[in-house]
């Protein structure tokens, strides 16, 4: 009750920063200033103290909340058991909710020294006041009694024993029992990175709607021009930390989930994908209007996309439109969620673009003042490289709905059509960002231009041709490989010269580095792995892709799961993987995470499928027609039927009847099928004096009953003398993935680009609202 | 200023032509199981699994085999290159993406969707009273 109390009294106070904020824009009193930021202010203390009760009924166990109970359980250690906040939809929209407010009061204490607040903080705090209806709509505090109001609320006397329970109304008798424990985290989220990754995805998803706020501000203000300065290093920090989050989350999935890859194109994934590849193409844009004052427009236009493609994923991820196509959308939120997310999209969109068409007259012409060899163009061009991948990444994700319309039939791409479209723009924008490095502003001379060519392409041709001779043969992959290797050499060499002279002019460099650093890895890590299937028998050595493997046994680890320790020997070096097998008590479902062995040059990747039993008897499957006798082993086998009956204790039960004739002597022997509430037990009947039993494996009704039934029984015979038995056998599916580590390496030197020119842009924007 | 026009032109319709034939080439129908034994190409089956049937992994071709019933309640077998997909058992519904051959469904992707969490779940809430 006090958290929805608290998240509406947030919301109204946000309302009231928003229309504060605008009387401000309007008659410029510095008393509504005050009062304008006092109401974000309070919108800021709602929401952090909402988000410090939700977590306190976390870490309290207050199961009497549903959302606690959903996604929370007491054995959960301490910094998963926090993690949960953000577990469910209610509580991943708080949390960006929480980081929104929390930018926002750095972004006023920012915009207040360079003169944008007003504008500013209009427009951002009615992004802070969609977020929190959101979660007004998507209540994490609601109680669990009113998602079950027939199995919990209960009236009249309180049984003995019940002591989980609270009074709704004493005078009339009515009181509401609660859980005592929760449901959990889903197993596939326990896992450290569940601590991390989503925090990072959040600011950046956060820091997406800044540059969009700029754009607003900007025109509001009718300065088309000076916004980009103060803009600048918030897009990039936007760029950095959603890059950050991506990657993080590929990384969880290569290195826990056993997916075997870091990025499969699935929905989610490619959501965040989409608004970091606009704000990345509006980095370049705006770098060129500071040069020479064109792409007004351009910058406008993406920075308004930059935001809205973060709310139209929210929307393909959240409102359930996907269907079945996502591994992880999340399930049907209900019909309320889904029109908000469409209003808020319709309501910003239209705040942006309806601004810009209004003021679209009024925005400076600049007369292009460059030529085709000029970085300026080389920066259009990669941008519109960029912005074209976005644009095919949108479309594939958003196929079901295109489909949907076009066909009345639901269908999604596979994700092999991103791999097609991508690729011929992923060469574009290797080329472009290498050569675009060697061309100078305004016009460069073909001349020079061809001079420093030549190293870089010289080293690029050498790679290729040492890629080829190392075993990659295709084409597209050739060429992607030359592109990369291309800018890789050219920012190496320009990245130094700018690095001796002055290190914090560098970024451009640095980041580009990182870029084809993860181009590379991206080819040689997907396109040339190389995979197996291996059936380890405990203790013995198995040959496999030049490794020696040999599965020493199983052990138990933390919280009921088992690690299985595989001796993985080469070249006279013996490392240990461990990859982890367990049930979920919940699914009662088997559960694994992979292993990895980091090598300099590759990843060798043990994922584990299964752990088949020791053999201690033969088995065999016997298909028997009704009446029909079989011969096997010396026994003969004859089915003369089988009997259906329902009992509270065993369900429904099917019985077979058998006649088994061994050495003379018939017995009848009736293995049961048991299916209790969807839960099938196989009850075996075994011979008297003889190890044999019979188990029922599958029954065939024979032509719709018409026809003569089957059954098919699994006979298990005792082993023979001399007969070896089989060891317990791990099964695993060992792949080698070449120079992973180029994709990590390239992320950090990416990232660590896009902070020096955060520092350097920073700076600038300092300098020029002093000046 | 006129070339540079047609020449953009041009680059942005061979873009979207190349990106329209790529979206048609790799789209990859919902259908039901006795359409799916019609057409000779990949599909996806939305359906559940039959879990009274039987399900087993065979290690030497590294395949999982099951059952499933797609929503028109037609059974098939379904042969899916890989392993048992975690939180199989928890899902509500699978979805299978390959072709049907030989009269089975042979699978190189499965889509697992968990169940709602809340909708009509009062099993799950009674079980932690």
């Amino acid at each position: 009750m006090v958290g929805s109390i608290i998240i509406r009294t947030a919301f109204a106070a946000a309302l009231l920063a928003t229309l504060l904020y605008y009387l401000v824009h309007r008659k410029r009193s510095s008393v509504l200033l005050k009062y304008a930021r006092l109401a974000y202010r309070t919108a800021v203390a709602g929401m952090v103290s909402a988000a410090g009760l939700l977590i306190y009924l976390i870490m309290t166990h207050q199961f009497h909340y549903a959302y606690v109970w959903n996604y929370s359980s007491t054995d959960l250690p301490g910094p998963l058991l926090f993690s949960t906040f953000y577990a469910g939809q209610e509580g991943s929209f708080s949390l960006w909710a929480f980081y929104t407010s929390i930018v926002g009061l750095v972004l006023m204490w920012y915009s207040s020294k360079k003169g944008y607040e007003a504008e500013l903080m209009l427009i951002y705090s009615a992004i802070l006041s969609f977020l929190l209806l959101m979660i007004i709509v998507k209540n994490p505090f609601a109680y669990i009694w009113d998602l079950f109001p027939k199995d919990l609320i209960h009236s009249g006397p309180i049984p003995a024993g019940v002591t989980n329970f609270v009074w709704l109304d004493q005078a009339k008798g009515l009181w509401a029992q609660y859980p005592s424990e929760g449901k959990g985290l889903n197993p596939l989220l326990q896992n450290y990175w569940m601590v991390i990754h989503p925090q990072v995805l959040f600011i950046g998803f956060t820091s997406m709607s800044v540059p969009f706020a700029y754009a607003v501000a900007g025109m509001l203000r009718r300065d088309y021009v000076s916004w980009i300065r103060v803009s600048t290093p918030w897009t990039v920090f936007g760029a950095m930390i959603l890059g950050t989050g991506i990657v993080m989350g590929g990384f969880w999935a290569y290195e826990t989930l056993g997916w075997g890859g870091y990025w499969g194109w699935d929905p989610v994934e490619n959501s965040s994908l989409i608004p970091w590849l606009v704000c990345v193409a509006s980095i370049h844009t705006m770098l060129s209007q500071r040069r020479s004052g064109s792409f007004i427009k351009t910058n406008f236009i993406l920075s308004i996309f930059c935001f809205m493609m973060v709310l139209y994923s929210t929307f393909l991820t959240r409102s359930g439109v996907l269907g079945d196509t996502s591994v992880h959308s999340f399930v049907e939120p209900g019909m309320l969620v889904y029109w908000l997310l469409l209003a808020g999209l319709f309501l910003f969109a239209s705040i942006g673009f309806g601004l810009f068409f209004s003021r679209m007259k009024e925005m400076p012409k600049v007369p292009v003042g460059h030529s085709f060899l000029s970085r300026e163009f080389a920066l259009f061009l990669g941008s519109s490289a960029i912005v074209f991948a976005a644009l095919f990444i949108v479309i594939g994700t958003s196929s079901p709905i295109i489909t949907g319309i076009l066909k009345g039939k639901v269908s999604a791409v596979d994700s092999s059509y991103y791999v097609t479209t991508t690729l011929p723009l992923g060469i574009c924008i290797a080329i472009l960002a290498g050569v675009g490095q060697l061309l100078w502003w305004k016009n460069s001379d073909t001349e020079s231009l061809m001079k420093s060519l030549r190293i870089p392409v010289g080293l690029a041709l050498l790679f290729t041709l040492g890629s080829f001779i190392a075993g990659a043969h295709q084409v597209a992959m050739l060429i992607f490989l030359c592109a990369s290797s291309f800018a890789l050499f050219t920012n190496s060499i320009v990245g130094y010269r700018i690095f001796r002279g002055n290190p914090k002019m560098a970024g451009g460099s640095i980041a580009h580095i990182g870029l084809s650093l993860m181009f590379l890895g991206f080819v040689a890590s997907a396109k040339y792995d190389n995979k197996e299937t291996i059936s380890l028998e405990e203790g013995k050595q198995v040959q496999a892709m030049g490794y020696t493997m040999r599965y020493l046994g199983y052990h138990p680890i933390e919280r009921g799961r088992f690690a299985f320790d595989v001796e993985v020997e080469r070249g006279g070096e013996k490392f240990i993987v461990a990859p982890v097998m367990f049930n979920n008590k919940e699914s009662e479902g088997l559960m694994r995470n992979p292993d990895i062995i980091n090598l300099m040059t590759k990843d060798f990747y043990v994922s584990p499928l299964s752990l088949e039993a020791p053999d201690s008897k033969n088995e065999q499957d016997l298909t028997i027609e009704k009446d029909e006798v079989q011969q096997f082993d010396g026994m003969s086998i004859q089915y003369t039927g089988y009997s259906f009956a329902t009992s509270p204790e065993k369900g429904n039960v099917v019985t077979v009847n058998l006649e088994v004739t061994k050495g003379g002597k018939t017995e009848h022997l009736t293995p049961e099928m048991q299916n209790q509430r969807g839960k099938v037990i196989y009850v075996p009947a075994t011979l008297e004096n003889s190890d044999v039993s019979f188990t029922i494996k599958g029954m065939g009704l024979g032509n719709g009953g018409r026809g003569k039934s089957s059954v098919t029984v699994t006979v298990a015979t005792p082993l023979a003398a001399g007969q070896q038995q089989k060891a317990e056998t791990l099964i695993v599916e060992a792949s080698i993935k070449p120079f992973i580590n180029l994709v990590w390496i390239g992320t950090i030197t990416l990232v660590a680009g896009f902070l020096i020119t955060i520092v350097r842009r920073a700076g600038e924007a300092r300098r020029n609202a002093q000046g | 200023m006129k070339v540079k026009v047609i020449i953009a032109a041009v680059v942005i319709v061979a873009f979207i032509i190349f990106g329209a034939v790529s979206f048609l080439d790799s789209n990859v129908e919902y259908t039901d199981f006795s359409k799916a034994e019609k057409m000779n190409k990949k599909v996806q089956v939305k359906g559940e699994w039959v879990k009274d049937k039987e399900s087993t992994f065979d290690a030497k071709s590294d395949q999982f085999i099951f059952y499933m019933k797609d929503d028109n309640e037609q059974e098939a077998k379904v042969v899916f290159d890989g392993a048992k997909p975690n939180n199989f058992e928890l899902a509500k519904s699978i979805v299978a993406k390959g072709r049907y051959q030989d009269g089975y469904f042979h699978a190189t992707e499965i889509l697992t969707k968990c169940p709602s969490k809340y909708q009509g779940d009062s099993t799950a809430v009674n079980k932690t009273l």
